[in-house]
């Protein structure tokens, strides 16, 4: 994924992040590194963010694969192996 | 730690959000000034139908209140109860600020008539646009009554029983009547109660629109008129009241100041019609409060009525208080909150027992608005359209509710 694209990516994947929460952040300053659990979402909560993927890039993600991400950018990752 | 004997019942926190006030100061001081808060609805389009006023809590409110507390918006009641749940917390001194708290055994007890509502409503919405496809992962914990309660209780991290009395407009009565017995019984030494509900989107306003209780009156600010031989209707408000009610020697052993006490409580069923009130009903639940309180209808200073300004409820409750009290109606003047912020419907019981316990605190019974022409079939004395003093120290809180629900307290004097 080139650098335009994964940045695009990165704001798409913060609004969704930001529609799922259940605790409000900092939501600009979520960078690839951060970690998905101190964004407050657990097992359940990440199943909304499931959702919210598919609504926004009309991608459905594996939840066995998604519950084993611990960062933002392995979530990013995951999108771009779906997508190509 | 249950089955003991007897204990006091200390209220040691208030919080409070509605038409007229979004902390207990802002409450206080609008009732004592008999200041309204009903207007036109700004959150919602009313203009297909046939009334569009009530009382909405300050705009500002939620999105603060949920800043502080470092969360999004999960559902308009949801967050009502929460911001105002920190509020009460705050003031008993149980937390201080924003998380992370300790976790600590505090029960929350709650009432709520309609629950999720605004949840429930973009449910049904996405489900009719787009099947089961609609509905998101996290709708069941969204949707459920007990979001309320829950979400309280894992916010703050508080560790007692935690659920819903769900009985329409005596939920929070019935809840804090609950809460009373847990504390006084033993079950528990600290219990968050009171009540919260939002309820203004179409489909929930829309309901309630085409009952036909509502008041019609096209002057928002005159619309509410219990006991007035001109009402029409009642008119519906959002809000939460939150109260910390707390074993009386536990609140005095930590050096909390001590608000008010529950001093009673009773309640009943109607047994009879699913929407219309009963004298008989409402008395039982009335003479089981004083019973439980141990007074006398001599005792009490003043009734803190249902009083919704529908034609049927205020000439019923006004019968059942005269029943009850006797000659003592007499030097019992009866209130009706419900003309400053509308009808909160499962948190009614809880902001009208918070304006109780604020004017024992001051001695002082706020006014009745819009009471021009008292009703003559409504034989009660009623408070009139300035302050009146409470003589007597001791309120009763009535909330009568659909299905027949009646729950009664009995507030009296802190320190």
């Amino acid at each position: 994924m080139d650098v335009d694209v994964a940045a695009e990516v990165l704001a798409r994947l913060r609004g969704v992040l930001r529609e799922s929460a259940v605790e409000e952040h900092d939501w600009d300053a979520v960078v690839a590194e951060t970690p998905i659990e101190s964004l407050g979402f657990d097992s359940l909560t990440i199943l909304d963010v499931l959702y919210d993927v598919e609504e926004e890039f009309g991608i459905a993600l594996d939840p066995k694969q998604v519950v084993k991400t611990r960062t933002i950018g392995e979530i990013i990752a995951l999108l771009e192996e779906n997508t190509s | 730690m249950a089955e003991q004997s007897p204990r006091r019942v200390a209220v040691t926190g208030l919080g409070v959000a509605c038409a007229i006030g979004t902390d207990i100061e802002s409450f206080r001081t609008s009732l004592f000034a008999g200041r309204g808060g009903i207007a036109r609805l700004r959150s919602l389009d009313t203009s297909e139908m046939k009334v569009g006023i009530g009382g909405e809590v300050d705009p500002d409110f939620v999105p603060a209140g949920l800043k502080r507390l470092r969360r999004r918006p999960a559902d308009r009641a949801v967050d009502l109860g929460l911001v105002t749940a920190a509020e009460a917390l705050e003031d008993a001194g149980l937390i201080d600020g924003a998380p992370p708290y300790e976790a600590q055994p505090v029960a929350v007890i709650l009432g709520t008539a309609v629950g999720a509502a605004e949840s429930n409503t973009t449910l049904q919405q996405r489900f009719a646009e787009r099947g089961v496809r609609g509905l998101r992962p996290t709708s069941v914990p969204r949707v459920m009554d007990n979001a309320i309660s829950g979400g309280i209780s894992i916010h703050f991290r508080l560790t007692g029983a935690n659920f819903v009395v769900i009985s329409a407009c005596t939920s929070a009565t019935n809840a804090m009547g609950t809460a009373y017995r847990m504390v006084r019984h033993g079950y528990a030494d600290t219990v968050l109660t009171g009540g919260a509900d939002g309820f203004f989107d179409p489909f929930y306003y829309g309901v309630w629109n085409n009952l036909g209780v509502m008041s019609k009156n096209p002057d928002p600010a005159r619309a509410c008129r219990p006991f007035d031989a001109d009402r029409d209707g009642c008119v519906l408000g959002e809000g939460a009241g939150m109260l910390v009610f707390e074993s009386w020697d536990r609140a005095r052993g930590r050096g909390a100041p001590v608000r008010g006490e529950i001093v009673g409580y009773g309640e009943s069923s109607d047994a009879s019609h699913i929407t219309s009130p009963s004298a008989e009903g409402q008395a039982a639940a009335m003479r089981a409060a004083l019973a439980s309180a141990g007074i006398q209808p001599a005792d009490l200073g003043a009734v803190n009525a249902h009083g919704t300004a529908t034609l049927a409820n205020d000439v019923c409750e006004s019968g059942s208080i005269c029943t009850v009290l006797g000659g003592a109606a007499e030097r019992a003047p009866v209130s009706a909150n419900k003309s400053y912020f509308g009808h909160t419907l499962g948190a009614s019981g809880a902001i009208e027992a918070i304006a109780s316990l604020l004017g024992i605190e001051r001695g002082l019974l706020p006014p009745n608005l819009n009471l021009e022409n008292p009703d003559p079939e409504c034989r009660v004395r009623l408070v009139g359209g300035d302050p009146e003093p409470l003589e007597r120290p001791f309120v009763m809180k009535n909330s009568f509710g659909f299905g027949g629900s009646n729950g009664v307290l009995v507030l009296g004097p802190g320190e």
